[in-house]
C-alpha cells in the first residue's frame, strides 16, 4: 500500500522525499493518465505520490533585469497570460491541450515527464532555461539539456524536485515556433519546430535551433549554430541546404501510430528552411 | 397551421445541459457486482486448456459452459459465439467473464486466469470472400465492344471508429421473474431477440430497458448484444445485480468499426460518354460476417451514386480475417462507395479532358429514370435547384478557377449524394414488420409506444412534436419515455435512416386515427403496422427492382488549405445543402448536418485507424484523431422542402445522408489545392507528402 502525502510546504515536502520512494504529483496531468486503472478505482501508483500542486511558494512568475523565474507548481493558464512569459513559450502553451487541461498542466511535470514529444522542452532548449532542483540538503541550477537523459529518464534522484525553471532574457529580432501535430488542438507532437535568432545589421550574431519529437531528447546542436553565427541573413539563406544536412544526421524519428520517420524528418525540413528563409536584415 | 419545421428547444437539452440524464453508468443498484471481460490475446489460436484459480466467496467466472441456450449472438450470421468456446478467432475476443464484488479482488483473479492456447496463422490477407454479391443492369457485355476507351481506378479507404461519447455498457438484474436489462443501445429488440436465443427463455422471460444513450452512430446497432447476452447469462446464474461497463480503449480494441474497402471501377467510354460502369467492391468484415453482408448491398446498390448509367456489372465480396468485426457504422457501406463515385467521376472527367461539373451533370438522375437495380427514381428529384443554390452560395465556380493555378495550396471539391431511406429491399416487409402503439390515458394525455431509441439525434423532440402537432395539444401532453420491451412493441430498429420516415409514418398514421376516434376522458389505444407500397418490387436474389422506397439528396462543398510545409490540411469553410423531404424540425436536422458533416470530413482526411497483426494501433482518443472545435470549419448548411407522399408531412431519411458526402468533398478539395489525383482515405498529411513529392 502507498501512502499519499499532502506537504504544507515545501520543505515537509522536501523532508518526506528523504528517505521515502515517492513519485511527484504536479498536476497530474501525465500521471493520472498513465498511472489510470479501471474506472472509480484508484490510480495504480507503486512509490507514495507526493501532491505539491497546492503548494502556493512554488506558484509565481517574477523577473528581474536578466531572468524570468517560473515556479514549478505554476500552470500552464497563468503562463499564458503573464507579461513576463518569454513569447516563444506562450506560442507553445497556447496549443498544448486544451484550456481545461492548461489549468493544471505545469512545465516542470513536462519536463519530469520528459516525453520527446513534450512541447515546452525544445524552447527550454532553445532559451538555455536552467532548472532549479532542490532536495532536503542541495540546490543545483542546471541547464535544461542536462535534467533530460532520454525518454521518460531525468537526472533527478528520488529525493529531489524541481523548485523552479529560469529562463535568461536574451533579446533576439526574431522567433518561430511551429508544432505539427494530428489536429489543431488537443494532439500530441508528429514534430515541432522552434527557431530564435538575433540579427544585427546583415549579421546573425545569435542562432538558436531546436526540433521536438524527431529524437529521444530535442534536438539542439551548439555546434552547428556556432559554425553559422557570424554570417550574413544572405549567406546562411544560401547555404540553407547544407544547414539541413547538418540537422539530418541529428535527426533521428520513429515510425508510430501517429506518423512515420519519412514525414517527420521532411516536415522537420520543411520548417527549417522556412524558418531561414523568413529571416530579414534588420 | 405552424409550419412543422419551425425548430422548437430539444427535449433533452436541459438534462444534458445539466447533467440529470442517467446513462447506464449512472444507475446503481445496491449490492450491484462488477463484471470483467477476459480477452484473447491472439489474432487466431485453439484454446486448449483452461486452469481457473479458486474463486474467493462472492466471485464467479462465467463462460460458455454457462449458456443455457445457443452459444451464439443473435445478428444475421451466426458466427459471433457469447464465450469463445474452443477457439478465439480476434485478438481481444470476449472468453469469460469475472464477476464479483470488489473491482481489485476481480482485477487479481483475472491474472490468476491461465488459458493455454495453441497458436495459429491468422488470416490478415482479404481472400476469404464469405459473402459474394453479383448483379447487372443493362448489358455490360455488349457495351464494353463498343467502347473506344476503357478507365479505371481502384480506390481504398480504412477503419472508421465510431466513437460514441459513452462507451458501451448495460446493468441488469432477475426480479424473480424476468431478467432485466438496461444499457446503451439503438435496438431494444435485437437485444430482446438475441437473448432470448441464448437463454433459451420465453418470449416473457427477458426485458430490455434503454438507458439514456451517449451517442451510438451505428455502434450500438448489433454489438450491445454480446454485451446483453453474457451479462444475462451471468445473471441467470448468480441471480444478482451485475454490471458490465467499457472501457474506452477496451471499448475501441474490441467493438464493430467501419469496413475498411478496395473498390475497383473501371468506365467503358465511347466519344466521351459513360456506356458502362464495372465495379468491383472488397469489404474487410473482420472475424465474423455478422451483418457485413447487408452492409455490402448498401454499398453496391449506391455503385452509381447519383448517375444514371445504363450498363452495369457490379460485383462485392466481404472478407473474413482475423481482426476485430466489423459492423453497423452510420451510412452503412455507403460512405465508402460514395467516396469511389465521387472521385472517379472528376478521374474519368480529368482523363476525357472535360469539364467534371459539366460531364456530372450529364448523368445526374431525373425523375423517372431507373437506378442501379432497375428500380425507378419515383419522386421529384431537386439536385439541379440545390445545385444552383449551393454553387451560388460557395461562389464554387469562381473559386474552382482560381485554386486551379498550380501555386494556389487551396482547393476546393463538391460532392453529391443521396442515401436509400430505411431497410435495404423488402426489409421493412419481411424482416421487420414494424409495429407501433399511441395510447390515450383517461387523463388524455397520449404516449407513444415505440422501439425508437433517441441516441441525441433528437427523436423525442420529433416524436412527441409529429403527436402534438397531429392532435393539436400541447407537448406536455405527449409522453415518450425510454423505450421498455414490455411495454412497447417492435416498431424495428434506430437504424437506416428510417425512424421519422418508416415509425414517424406509421405514429402519424395511428395520430390522425386517435384524432378522428378521440374521446375525452376515455383509456383509448391505437395501434398500425407496416404496409409497404404495393409498387415497390424486389428481388433480393438478383438485386433487382427498387431498393429503397424513398432517397434523400445531398450536396457538399468543401474548401481547403494544405499547407506546402507541414501537408496539413486546414478545412477553411463548408457549405451543404440537403433534401430530407420535410424537417419535422430544423434545428434537430442541422444538429445532423454538423455532426454528420464532422463525421464525414473526418473519414475523408483526419481519422487514421490501423491495425498490426490484428492489433488496433490508436486505441484511445489521444491517437485516434477526430476533430476538436479547433479544427471545425464555418458550415453552411440549407435545407430544400421536396414532400415524400408517404412520410409524416413528407419527410424522408436524414441521419445519414449528411455523412456520406463529407470524405469525396474534403478529398476533391484537396485533390485540387495539391494538383494530384487521390485514390485512398483519409487523405492524412503523410500521405500528402508522398502525393507532392512524388513527380
Ligand atoms: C489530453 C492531454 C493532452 C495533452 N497535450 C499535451 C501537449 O499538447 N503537449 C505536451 O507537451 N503535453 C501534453 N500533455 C501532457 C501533459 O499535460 C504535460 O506533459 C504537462 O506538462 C504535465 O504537467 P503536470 O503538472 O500535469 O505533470 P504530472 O502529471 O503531475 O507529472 C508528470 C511527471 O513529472 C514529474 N514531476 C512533476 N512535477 C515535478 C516536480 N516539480 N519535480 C520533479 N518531478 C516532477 C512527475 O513525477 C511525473 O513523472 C497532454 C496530456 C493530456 C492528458
Amino acid at each position: 500500500m502507498v501512502k499519499h502525502i499532502i506537504p504544507n510546504s515545501l520543505k515537509e515536502a522536501l523532508d518526506y522525499m528523504d528517505g521515502h520512494y515517492t513519485t511527484i504529483v504536479a498536476g497530474g496531468t501525465d500521471l493520472m493518465v498513465q498511472r489510470r486503472n479501471w474506472a472509480e478505482l484508484p490510480p495504480t501508483f507503486t512509490s507514495d505520490p507526493v501532491y505539491v500542486f497546492h503548494l502556493s511558494e512554488l506558484n509565481y512568475v517574477n523577473e528581474d533585469d536578466k531572468n524570468v523565474y517560473i515556479g514549478a507548481v505554476t500552470p500552464m493558464s497563468v503562463l499564458l497570460d503573464h507579461p513576463a512569459t518569454p513569447q516563444l513559450l506562450k506560442d507553445a502553451i497556447a496549443i498544448i491541450a486544451a484550456p481545461g487541461l492548461r489549468n493544471m498542466a505545469t512545465i516542470a511535470g513536462n519536463i519530469g515527464n520528459a516525453s520527446p514529444a513534450g512541447d515546452s522542452l525544445p524552447i527550454l532548449y532553445a532559451l538555455d532555461a536552467l532548472v532549479r532542483i532542490q532536495s532536503k540538503s542541495q540546490n543545483s541550477l542546471l541547464p535544461i539539456a542536462q535534467v533530460i537523459q532520454g525518454p521518460r529518464k531525468t537526472i533527478l534522484d528520488n529525493n529531489e524536485l524541481i523548485t523552479e525553471i529560469v529562463i535568461p532574457k536574451d533579446p533576439f529580432t526574431f522567433q518561430m515556433f511551429r508544432k505539427v501535430g494530428g489536429r489543431k488542438a488537443d494532439a500530441i507532437s508528429k514534430v515541432s519546430f522552434t527557431g530564435s535568432v538575433r540579427i544585427e545589421g546583415k549579421h546573425v550574431t545569435d542562432l538558436r535551433i531546436a526540433f521536438g519529437a524527431v529524437a529521444p531528447t530535442v534536438v539542439r546542436v551548439r555546434d552547428i549554430e556556432m559554425e553559422y553565427e557570424g554570417k550574413t541573413v544572405k549567406q546562411l539563406q544560401q547555404q540553407v541546404k547544407s544547414l539541413q544536412e547538418a540537422y539530418a544526421t541529428y535527426i533521428r524519428p520513429i515510425d508510430d501510430q501517429r506518423s512515420n520517420k519519412e514525414y517527420r524528418m521532411n516536415v522537420a525540413m520543411n520548417l527549417l528552411e522556412q524558418f531561414i528563409s523568413s529571416l530579414k536584415e534588420e | 397551421m405552424n409550419d412543422i419545421s419551425r425548430s422548437i428547444p430539444k427535449l433533452d437539452s436541459v438534462p444534458k445541459a445539466f447533467g440529470n440524464e442517467r446513462y447506464v453508468n449512472d444507475i446503481r443498484y445496491e449490492n450491484a457486482l462488477y463484471a470483467k471481460t477476459l480477452r484473447s490475446p491472439h489474432a487466431k489460436a485453439r484454446i486448449l486448456r483452461r486452469r481457473y484459480p479458486e474463486l474467493p466467496a462472492g466471485y464467479h467466472i462465467i463462460d460458455h459452459t454457462h449458456v443455457p441456450g445457443e452459444n451464439v449472438v443473435n445478428i444475421i450470421a451466426d458466427d459471433q459465439p457469447v464465450f469463445a468456446a474452443d477457439r478465439v478467432t480476434y485478438y481481444q475476443e470476449p472468453i469469460l467473464l469475472v464477476i464479483g464484488p470488489d473491482k481489485r479482488v476481480v482485477l487479481k483473479l483475472m491474472k490468476d486466469i491461465h488459458i493455454e492456447y495453441d497458436i495459429e496463422v491468422p488470416q490478415f490477407e482479404w481472400t476469404d470472400s464469405v459473402v459474394h454479391y453479383h448483379f447487372t443492369k443493362g448489358n455490360l457485355a455488349k457495351v464494353k465492344e463498343q467502347a473506344d476507351k476503357v478507365i479505371r481506378r481502384e480506390y481504398h479507404s480504412g477503419y472508421q471508429e465510431q466513437l460514441y461519447i459513452e462507451p458501451q455498457g448495460m446493468i441488469g438484474y432477475h426480479d424473480g421473474k424476468q431478467v432485466i436489462l438496461e444499457g446503451s443501445l439503438q435496438c431494444p429488440y435485437y437485444v430482446k431477440n438475441a437473448l432470448i436465443r441464448t437463454l433459451n427463455c420465453a418470449d416473457d422471460y427477458v426485458r430490455v430497458r434503454q438507458a439514456t444513450v451517449g451517442g451510438a452512430f451505428g455502434g450500438k446497432e448489433e454489438f450491445p448484444s454480446l454485451i446483453a447476452c453474457q451479462l444475462a447469462v451471468a445473471i441467470e446464474v448468480i441471480r444478482k445485480p451485475i454490471r458490465l461497463i467499457y472501457e474506452r480503449e477496451e471499448d475501441v480494441e474490441s467493438t464493430t468499426k467501419r469496413h475498411p474497402s478496395h473498390i475497383t471501377m473501371t468506365a467503358y467510354v465511347k466519344d466521351n460518354e459513360i456506356l458502362g460502369i464495372q465495379s468491383e467492391v472488397g469489404l474487410d468484415g473482420g472475424a465474423n460476417i455478422g451483418l457485413s453482408g447487408v452492409v455490402l448491398s448498401r454499398a453496391l446498390i449506391a455503385t452509381t451514386g447519383v448517375y444514371t448509367i445504363d450498363h452495369l456489372d457490379v460485383t462485392g465480396d466481404v472478407y473474413r480475417t482475423n481482426t476485430v468485426p466489423n459492423g453497423a457504422f452510420r451510412g452503412f457501406g455507403a460512405p465508402q462507395m460514395l467516396f469511389a463515385v465521387e472521385m472517379f467521376m472528376h478521374h474519368v472527367a480529368a482523363e476525357l479532358k472535360v469539364d467534371a461539373l459539366a460531364f456530372r451533370q450529364r448523368y445526374l438522375a431525373k425523375q423517372g429514370d431507373h437506378t442501379s437495380t432497375g428500380g425507378t427514381f419515383r419522386d421529384p428529384i431537386i439536385m439541379p435547384e440545390m445545385l444552383s443554390r449551393v454553387l451560388d452560395e460557395s461562389d464554387y465556380l469562381n473559386k474552382r478557377e482560381r485554386y486551379a493555378s498550380p501555386d494556389s495550396h487551396r482547393g476546393i471539391g463538391m460532392s453529391w449524394v443521396l442515401h436509400g431511406c430505411g431497410f435495404t429491399g423488402s426489409g421493412e416487409a419481411t424482416h421487420i414488420k414494424a409495429r407501433v402503439k399511441l395510447h390515450k390515458r383517461t387523463t388524455d394525455e397520449v404516449e407513444i409506444l415505440i422501439a425508437a431509441v433517441d441516441m441525441g439525434q433528437g427523436v423525442k423532440t420529433t416524436m412527441t412534436k409529429l403527436v402534438a402537432t397531429i392532435l393539436d395539444v400541447p407537448m406536455s401532453q405527449v409522453i415518450y419515455d425510454n423505450p421498455d420491451t414490455n411495454f412497447v412493441p417492435d416498431s424495428g430498429p434506430t437504424v437506416a435512416s428510417r425512424t421519422m420516415m418508416i415509425v414517424g409514418g406509421l405514429v402519424a398514421r395511428a395520430a390522425r386515427r386517435l384524432r378522428d376516434e378521440w374521446n375525452a376522458g376515455e383509456d383509448q389505444w391505437i395501434e398500425e403496422r407496416y404496409v409497404q407500397p404495393d409498387y415497390i418490387k424486389w428481388d433480393e436474389t438478383t438485386f433487382h427492382g427498387d431498393a429503397y422506397p424513398a432517397y434523400s439528396w445531398g450536396i457538399n462543398i468543401v474548401e481547403v488549405e494544405v499547407d506546402p510545409a507541414t501537408y496539413e490540411v486546414t478545412v477553411l469553410e463548408t457549405w451543404n445543402i440537403y433534401d430530407v423531404g420535410k424537417a419535422i424540425d430544423e434545428q434537430v436536422i442541422l444538429g445532423q448536418a454538423d455532426g454528420g458533416q464532422l463525421q464525414g470530413l473526418g473519414l475523408g482526411y483526419l481519422e487514421v485507424m490501423n491495425h498490426k497483426q490484428g492489433v488496433i494501433q490508436q486505441r484511445n482518443v489521444t491517437d485516434y484523431i477526430i476533430s476538436t472545435s479547433v479544427d471545425t470549419p464555418p458550415m453552411h448548411n440549407y435545407l430544400m422542402d421536396n414532400p415524400y407522399p408517404l412520410g409524416p408531412y413528407g419527410a424522408k431519411g436524414a441521419g445519414e445522408l449528411t455523412l456520406v458526402g463529407g470524405a469525396p468533398a474534403v478529398a476533391l478539395a484537396i485533390e485540387q489545392a495539391i494538383g494530384k489525383e487521390i485514390h485512398e482515405i483519409p487523405v492524412t498529411p503523410e500521405r500528402i507528402m508522398e502525393l507532392m513529392n512524388d513527380e
